[in-house]
């Protein structure tokens, strides 16, 4: 399972991605395409586990960029990798969508409750997920909070080290762990309520949740 | 703590399912229309003409024109303020000279608000004409006291001409409030 993006990265790609973000700073746009072509990949799986929708995923994945060129750069060498930057613009741009949503109320109309529904039970329309199961194991991941929801998707789907992720979220590495030991158990939780694992025989991962 | 429960991992159930979600997402790659996207963003920073973030800068329109109408007319207001301070000053430290008032104020009065009468010792001369004389001196004809009224309208009149002797019982009579400094 330990076949992470960050892990297969040479000395030479990082490199490569910092001389693009002081290309990047400098002015120069077609850095941007090269940041683009290394890593947006793996921001749009980061994204599409935080984000309900496709559409939304890649809404996402083209802010963070064009973040990148209207914003200042603060990107620091010393600090964490380029991708662990990009990650950490990328989580700042979901969580502002994420408040921006909770202020509308979404429309009970037939067609749109229906489609949506569709999409959000994971069944057939479900764009990400492939089977049955992993479209059920999306939506319990989609009910966790955001926060617990995001450290599982750095830590067990991106499989990047817990320093890495301490430096996306901005919190310490004894932070990450239990906030991901909570995420977890969590997920158990709400897996087992969907009948999707089995409980029984098993110590049952309830410390730290409240 | 931590390194325990770093040692846990995921629940031995939802490790598969984490593996089966991780190979799903591993399949995902970027539409064509985000790609397009990004390459229109590239090809807009190279001509220095950048799109707005798609998600807030619609909402964000109306509050800057307002807020930018809004320091626009605040200053204008201080010009404006400023400007009439400064013309106050101006004639706070150059008050229009009285000698430019095309009338003077004693033509502009319509009736004198104030007066004096002197009373001017007069005697006829050989010529037969009314001239003043030194009160001191003696009497080489007949003395009048001539009374005259000059007002702050720059009018002058001759009140009356009455003789030396009997001026003390006519004055007394008639009742005259004047100030009536003699020449000396």
């Amino acid at each position: 399972m330990k076949t992470g993006v960050m892990k297969n990265f040479s000395m030479n790609t990082a490199d490569d991605d910092s001389g693009c973000m002081a290309r990047l700073a400098a002015g120069d746009s077609r850095a941007l395409h090269e940041l683009y072509q290394r890593h947006g990949r793996a921001l749009l799986r980061f994204s599409s586990a935080m984000c309900r929708s496709r559409q939304a995923a890649e809404d996402m994945v083209h802010d963070t960029f064009v973040a990148l060129l209207r914003e200042r750069i603060s990107f620091d060498p010393a600090q964490g990798s380029v991708f662990g930057y990009l990650c950490g613009v990328l989580r700042h741009r979901v969580s502002r969508h994420f408040r921006h949503q909770k202020r509308w109320v979404e429309l009970d109309t037939s067609d749109d409750s229906s489609q949506a529904h569709a999409v959000d039970s994971g069944g057939p329309a479900d764009e990400i997920a492939r089977t049955e199961i992993t479209a059920a194991f999306r939506r319990a991941m989609l009910e966790l909070p955001l926060q617990h929801r995001e450290v599982i998707a750095l830590c067990d789907l991106e499989e990047l080290s817990y320093v890495t992720v301490a430096g996306i979220l901005d919190c310490p590495v004894g932070t990450v762990r239990s906030r991901l030991h909570r995420a977890r158990a969590l997920l158990t939780i709400r897996l087992a309520s969907l009948e999707l694992i089995d409980l029984q025989g098993v110590p049952s991962p309830q410390r730290g949740l409240t | 703590m931590n390194d325990e429960l770093d040692s846990r991992g995921p629940h031995p159930h939802i490790a598969p399912l984490l593996r089966q979600y991780a190979r799903d997402l591993a399949q995902i790659t970027p539409s064509s229309d985000l790609d397009a996207r990004i390459g229109a963003l590239v090809a807009a920073g190279r001509d220095n003409s950048l799109p707005g973030p798609r998600t807030s800068t619609r909402g964000f329109l109306p509050y800057a024109v307002a807020a930018g109408l809004g320091t626009l007319a605040i200053g204008i207001g201080i010009f404006i303020g400023m400007k009439l301070e400064q013309s106050r000053d101006f004639l706070a430290a150059h008050p229009a000279p009285a000698h430019e008032s095309a009338w003077s104020s004693a033509d502009l009065t319509m009736w004198p608000s104030d007066s004096v009468s002197f009373q001017i010792p007069a005697e006829f001369s050989a010529q037969g004409k009314l001239v003043a004389v030194d009160p001191n001196s003696k009497n080489t004809s007949t003395r009048y006291w001539i009374d005259v009224v000059v007002s702050n309208d720059g009018t002058f009149r001759i009140e009356r001409v009455v003789p030396a002797d009997s001026k003390q019982a006519d004055s007394i009579q008639q009742g005259h409030d004047h100030v009536a400094p003699k020449i000396q």
